[in-house]
């Protein structure tokens, strides 16, 4: 064949492909330009427009009396910028500034970091105006490094109120689970920082504000361009607590560094104006805390951030005894006029167990005023003995035990119900008769927080009307102790809790609380079940088995408008120990009305 | 010498592309208005020079030197392993200072002057042992390409060799069992001679999944293209490019980013260039009044205006999504030396062609 027919041939076969690709490509670009286009410029411009969020500021907190607890400050920190890589010059230069606070490899490594990473990094936080001024005057020769805005949560460091307020920390997974189930829309993604505990965390919604956003141009790598727009943040907003901080922070240096708790709610409106838990911290600390210097408070045997006025579980002793006063009377156990005689001694028949007194050879003849008074245990336990098990659980149930009693207070802990079920699941036996003697005089299965010993006071103040206390935000509905009381009744009561105070014999003669009218019953907690006076003396050689000091109370006792708890662990004596410190306490408060 | 009109289109087409070219390649660098002017007249210059300097030299002394010229670049494509240096890893570059040659894009012209020149003894007939010997030929200089490891540059010079051995006459069997062979041998090459990185590449191609690095470069070129719409975002406005979502914008994905700024009006007038530049080119070729019976100019100026206009098609094809993407530049859009030398030789050797033919 010829040559060059043949080549023609093969020539216009290749000319046929490259016209058959030529339309190829044009249906293709065709479909992706015009038909696609619009699509596809939409996806461009997604690629292109970002934006990031600007951090709220997060709402104050305000003391009762007027003091600013907790509030957002604006801090100023050097960042890599990352429009601009710094040389050698701008790091030298950064470091001569700060020649204390950063080396040159410190310097290099965050850059590197940054550039990784696609994130502002910190390389100087919280400068101060001076060494601000300082940067802003040289920025010129700094390029590469620029300064940056953000919010940082100061705290009055004064440790009596860390418990209250709570602090912030980094979001977990379970902070996510937390506020997923009590904020609407809940985005997780937006906080990096939220209330771990106390009112920070409970009123997060109010406190934390809305997000602004900054709108910029950015390329693939992320890396900010262009900023074309923002969108402001909105605070958030103040939150008002029932606090009184001058009395708060009274309270706090009262207990001196012993562990224990104090507790006063104001019976007009039962808030809280004093929830003290020692010893505690500056929630300041918490802030840029290392993992190590956190696991030494968490191992501290103090427990300093362990919130005892809401969490700590005590057994209430003869404080208790007032409270089942009202049990007593209401269901006819006994009345004020029934004696019997206490010789140190209480002899429980149905088991043959003999219960040593706190007073050697006793009270003598007793009358259930002479046992407020006096505190004589003996009385107290034989009472218990008549007790019914269902209506003392009822009775309980009235008061609280084992329900929420507080309404914002984080954490918090219920004082148990006890019961038959209780002991079932506990213990795996029902309640005998022995455990309710015991409970009697505020021992044995009984415990209580501090902050329900308040509430406990409150009660009887209040002649068994209460509410759930509070530190912002009021509930509604009053609750009511099961009883069944005279007025009669009632102006007795109060009046041997007078006596306790007032009275030569009272347990709490001590206190002397001059012109405040106050009302109250001492306690003294056993740590360790024992049977006689000796055996305690070999006890308290060591510190932590000693009796804790307890005292409730209510002031003026004839038209109350505080009670207390306190309770200082392994303080021995109620009347002597706690009564005086509730005392200092109340008249701190009663300064401020 | 007078000009006549299809000459003159054929310049005239090519000199559109090369300042689509030239401009496209100034808005993705975008230094100043001088460093586009100075690259055009360097394209321009370095493409007349070359064209000259292959028009005034004998065709028949330049293939006398093919064998000597095939040798040659195969031992720069081979140098490359000791004295190249490394991009993206793999060697593929010779550095000379003021410009990196890549040996192994020569390979095209290197080898048609060889075979031509081989051929031409025997007057372009084929046989048994001929055809064998030149597709081992291909074949063997091949692998040191696809070994560099430079997949596309050795494909694409294995279809250049095919492509000339077809014009020259090999008999279409040959074809069709290396055809039927490629298709059965696919597994075997993918999973033992491939490393991740070509597989990643295949991968992507027919994955639907949009993670992919490699499928987000191909989604990254299509929305380049079709963000350009009928009538594109204007000369510099390539956000694609400003932004750096498009990788390789300066090389391999140029295209992309005439597009975002030309639109479809662009890419049908730079298309319907380059169709004019090919249809025409042939046509001349083809309607050489003069008999010759040495056919070699005819052999080489269609092989290499095929090869302008395919490696064209070809790269427009990858970016748009419609081939997998193999390293491969596109003619007369690239900043790149080897490239811009490689093209410019390839148009000398074609008007020479024809020049030639003229006599």
């Amino acid at each position: 064949m010829d040559n060059r027919s043949f080549f023609r041939g093969r020539t216009i076969f290749l000319t046929f492909i490259f016209l058959a690709l030529i339309v190829i490509v044009l249906f293709r670009f065709f479909y992706l330009q015009v038909i696609n286009g619009d699509e596809l410029k939409e996806l461009r411009e997604k690629n292109i427009n970002t934006f990031e969020y600007v951090y709220p500021k997060r709402g104050r907190i305000i003391s009762k009396d007027g003091f600013v607890l907790a509030e957002d400050r604006k801090i100023f920190s050097i960042a890599v910028n990352l429009n601009v890589k710094p040389n050698e010059q701008a790091i030298e230069k950064l470091i001569s500034i700060f020649p204390n606070k950063i080396e040159n490899q410190y310097v290099k490594d965050i850059v590197e970091k940054s550039i990784k990473t696609g994130n502002q990094e910190v390389v100087v936080s919280k400068l101060n105006q001076q060494e601000l001024s300082k940067f802003l005057v040289r920025s010129n020769e700094l390029e590469g490094f620029s300064v940056i805005e953000n919010y940082e949560r100061i705290y009055d460091p004064h440790p009596s109120i860390f418990h209250v307020l709570g602090h912030m920390g980094y979001l977990s997974e379970r902070d996510k689970t937390y506020f997923k189930s009590r904020i609407d829309q809940y985005t997780p993604s937006l906080w990096r920082r939220v209330g771990k505990s106390g009112v920070e965390r409970i009123y997060e919604e109010q406190l934390r504000g809305k997000h602004g956003k900054r709108f910029f141009l950015r390329n693939a790598r992320g890396q900010k361009k262009v900023e074309i727009g923002k969108e402001d943040f909105i605070e958030g907003s103040d939150l008002n607590i029932s606090i009184n901080f001058n009395a708060q922070k009274k309270a706090y240096d009262l207990l001196n560094g012993r562990k224990g708790s104090i507790v006063v709610i104001d019976l007009r409106d039962f808030s809280i104006p004093v929830a003290v838990s020692a010893p505690s911290i500056s929630a300041n600390d918490l802030r840029d805390i290392s993992s190590k210097e956190y696991q030494a408070l968490l191992n501290d045997t103090k427990r300093p951030l362990f919130n005892r006025a809401f969490m700590g579980l005590y057994p209430p002793g003869s404080t208790i005894k007032p409270f089942f006063t009202i049990f007593a009377l209401s269901n006819s156990y006994t009345n004020w006029q029934e004696q019997i005689y206490d010789d140190g001694f209480f002899r429980f028949a149905e088991s043959g167990r003999v219960f040593n007194a706190w007073r050697e050879g006793g009270h003598g003849l007793t009358n259930l005023n002479k046992a407020l008074v006096e505190s004589s245990n003996p009385f107290f336990m034989n009472l218990a003995t008549r007790y019914e098990k269902d209506s003392f659980t009822d009775f309980l149930d009235s008061g609280s035990f084992g329900k929420r009693l507080c309404v914002d207070c984080w954490p918090h802990q219920f004082s148990p119900l006890i019961s038959d079920q209780w002991k079932t699941k506990n213990f795996g036996s029902r309640l005998f008769r022995g455990d309710l003697v015991n409970m009697g005089v505020g021992q044995g299965y009984l415990s209580v927080t501090p902050l329900h010993l308040a509430l406990i006071s409150a009660m009887i103040a209040k002649k068994g009307d209460y509410e759930i206390p509070y530190l912002v935000q009021k509930e509604q509905d009053i609750q009511q102790l099961n009883f069944d009381l005279t007025e009669e009744d009632w102006k007795q009561l109060h009046e041997s809790l007078t006596q306790v105070i007032y009275s030569r014999n009272g347990t709490g003669i001590r206190i002397q609380p001059g012109d405040m009218k106050l009302a109250g019953k001492t306690g003294t907690a056993q740590v360790k079940s024992i049977n006689s006076k000796e055996e305690y003396d070999d006890l308290r050689e060591n510190e932590e088995f000693r009796d804790h000091a307890m005292f409730i109370g209510f002031a003026p006792y004839d038209e109350p408008r505080y009670a207390i708890s306190v309770v200082i662990e392994n303080g021995e004596w109620g009347g002597s120990v706690a009564g005086p410190v509730a005392r200092d306490v109340l008249l701190e408060v009663f300064n401020a009305d | 010498m007078l000009i006549d009109l299809r000459s003159f289109l054929i310049i005239f087409s090519l000199l559109g592309i090369i300042i689509a070219g030239s401009l496209t390649v100034y808005s993705v660098t975008s230094i100043d208005a001088f460093y586009f002017v100075r690259f055009l007249l360097i394209t321009l210059i370095s493409i007349i020079l070359v064209s000259l300097f292959f028009n005034y030299v004998n065709l028949n002394r330049v293939l006398s030197a093919g064998w000597l010229l095939l040798v040659l670049n195969l031992a720069l494509v081979l140098s490359v392993e000791i004295f190249g240096k490394e991009i993206n890893g793999s060697k593929r570059w010779l550095d000379f200072g003021f410009l990196s040659l890549q040996p192994s894009e020569f390979m095209k012209i290197s080898y048609a002057l060889f075979v031509i020149q081989y051929l031409r003894f025997f007057n372009f007939k084929f046989n048994i042992f001929r055809s064998f010997l030149l597709l081992s030929i291909l074949f063997l200089t091949a692998a040191p390409i696809i070994i560099q490891p430079d997949l596309g540059t050795g494909l694409i010079y294995i279809l250049s060799g095919l492509m000339l051995l077809f014009i020259c006459g090999m008999r279409r069997i040959y074809f069709i069992l290396m055809g039927l062979s490629a298709i059965l041998l696919s597994p075997v090459i993918y999973n033992f001679f491939l490393t991740d990185y070509q597989r990643g590449r295949i991968i992507s191609w027919f994955s639907t999944n949009q993670s992919l690095s490699e499928k987000w470069n191909i989604l990254q070129s299509e929305i380049s293209i079709g963000s350009g719409g009928l009538f594109g975002d204007g000369f510099l406005n390539s956000k694609q490019n400003e932004f750096n979502f498009l990788p390789e914008a300066d090389t391999d994905f140029i295209f992309s980013i005439f597009a975002e700024q030309f639109g479809y009006v662009g890419v049908v007038i730079v298309l319907f260039l380059l169709t004019v530049f090919v249809i025409l080119s042939m046509i001349v070729v083809m309607q050489q009044k003069r008999l010759t019976t040495d056919m070699s100019p005819y052999y080489l100026g269609t092989y290499f205006t095929f090869i302008i206009g395919f490696s064209f098609l070809m790269n427009v094809l990858m970016v748009s999504g419609l081939i997998p993407v193999v390293g491969l530049p596109l003619p007369f859009f690239t900043k790149g030396g080897s490239s811009l030398l490689c093209f410019s030789i390839m148009l000398g050797l074609i008007f020479s062609s024809r020049g030639f033919l003229r006599g």
